[in-house]
């Protein structure tokens, strides 16, 4: 029988918590839970909450579903589904109607996951190719001027990226990033109360339930892009503070770069996923066609992670 | 693997979500205010968000309804959605089916009505060249790429 502690050793990389996939998946979501409360159903309500409750519920079913299709044992008790349907809610508006959770958690689970072979299979991230296929599909519904424009806010009802890709920095003259930190811009349920990003973030680093090489470079790489075009056009292109608390920036560098199966294990190769996911989302974001370039970067990047997890130590000892 | 009792709880907490997600879905849909508070124009020159409630709020602008839903003046009638008489299209083969609520068809025979867009960009630039203030632009309000 294997002894539950004892760690089997195969080829290198490897790496281990000591923790187990449920406890993982339970850390993550706690770690998204002040964002998702405190900036998405404390400002919507019960909007926000169908769309998140809606989202887990169908990523569960969709996962028991697929496995159920393929004779597979049932494997939503680790809790993966509910993290990637949590993760996925996070990223919507809250008037995202039924019908759109449904199809994006069928896209993340079976499409995203499931195919490849499950949990620790899949090459993208799930969460981040299901927005994507939406973005391409029905992209009106993520566009959050147009899907909050019944609601009345007390900050500025305009999506600051959209603004400022748009109108320049003069639409984005009065934002102030302590109203960005607090979530007072409008944005998808979970990514616009930053504090609670930052906070869900810190945490699952020190607790070593992502990697805080990938999430420090990514942010770094949005950092060091966004001052270098700040640098070059200050009349032009926004501040790097701004592209950090905008978007879905700490939503990407928290939960969706890290993501276990499609990311780097090694040093060197996760400092480069990273950056080179925080370059591509600013230079998405000021040169390219997309309002953010946060989920077409984390896709990218899931594309580059096996070349770069040829970078790694050379193997001690020979092969007779 | 996970233990019977541990997987209960999974299913039950499964299909907790399910009926809360449902009931939250089913017994507060999101519905328009009966004043808007923006629009989204959607056209081929790119998207206009236009806010509606900074038009019309004391505290903002403070326009009169009538200033700009112009017909019939001063009449509730006239708080209607722009498109309604200023179709998309040129028309001149016959008035929006809406005139035929107020006026006979023979009352209205030849009476030109512009269509929608050159309608919001007579009314938009007019009114903020005369106050002034306001983009007249083209890019100002419509999100090119």
């Amino acid at each position: 029988m294997n002894n539950p502690k004892k760690l089997i050793v195969s080829h290198a990389p490897f790496i281990h918590i000591g923790s187990s996939i449920p406890q993982m998946s339970l850390h993550i979501i706690l770690a998204a839970l002040p964002a998702v409360i405190l900036g998405g159903m404390f400002r919507f309500g019960a909007s926000a909450v169908a769309v998140v409750s809606f989202s887990i519920a169908t990523a569960m079913l969709w996962e028991i579903a697929i496995n159920l299709v393929s004779k597979k044992p049932v494997s939503v008790g680790d809790g993966n589904a509910a993290v990637i349907g949590l993760i996925f809610a996070m990223l919507l508006p809250a008037t995202a109607p039924w019908w759109f959770v449904l199809t994006g958690t069928f896209i993340a689970i079976v499409i995203g996951k499931q195919i490849f072979g499950g949990m620790g299979s899949n090459p993208f991230n799930p969460v981040a190719l299901a927005i994507a296929i939406l973005m391409i599909s029905w992209g009106d519904f993520l566009d959050f001027d147009e899907m909050y424009r019944h609601f009345q806010f007390d900050f500025i009802p305009t999506y600051p990226l959209t603004a400022v890709k748009h109108f320049g920095l003069d639409a984005i003259e009065p934002v102030r990033l302590m109203d960005l930190l607090l979530g007072r811009q409008i944005g998808g349920i979970g990514a616009t109360f930053g504090i609670g990003l930052i906070l869900g973030g810190v945490y699952l680093m020190i607790r070593g339930f992502i990697r805080w090489e990938i999430s420090l470079s990514f942010l770094g790489g949005v950092f060091i892009t966004a001052l270098i075009f700040n640098i070059i056009d200050p009349s032009r292109f926004a501040s790097p503070f701004f592209h950090l608390l905008t978007g879905y920036t700490l939503v990407a560098a928290f939960f969706l770069a890290p993501e276990d199966s499609s990311s780097p294990v090694n040093f060197i190769p996760m400092l480069i996923y990273g950056a080179v996911g925080g370059m591509m989302t600013i230079l998405i974001r000021n040169i390219g066609a997309y309002v953010d370039g946060a989920i077409l970067s984390i896709l990218l990047i899931n594309l580059l992670n096996p070349l770069l997890d040829k970078i790694r130590p050379k193997t001690l000892g020979k092969v007779a | 693997m996970i233990s019977k009792q541990k997987m209960k709880v999974v299913y039950g907490l499964m299909v907790y979500f399910l009926v809360v997600g449902v009931l939250c879905y089913a017994a507060f849909p999101v519905s328009p205010p009966e004043e808007p508070m923006r629009i989204m124009f959607k056209v081929t020159a790119g998207k206009v968000l236009f806010d509606h409630y900074a038009h019309t709020s004391e505290t903002a602008y403070g326009l009169s309804c009538w200033d700009c839903h112009h017909h019939p003046l001063d009449d509730d009638a006239a708080l209607i959605a722009c498109g309604e008489c200023h179709t998309a299209n040129e028309t001149a083969e016959q008035p929006p089916d809406i005139c035929g609520d107020c006026h006979e068809p023979d009352e209205i025979e030849d009476t030109p009505i512009i269509k929608r867009s050159d309608a919001f960009h007579q009314g938009c630039i007019e009114c903020h060249q005369a106050f002034e203030a306001g983009p007249i632009e083209c890019a100002a309000c419509h999100m090119m790429m």
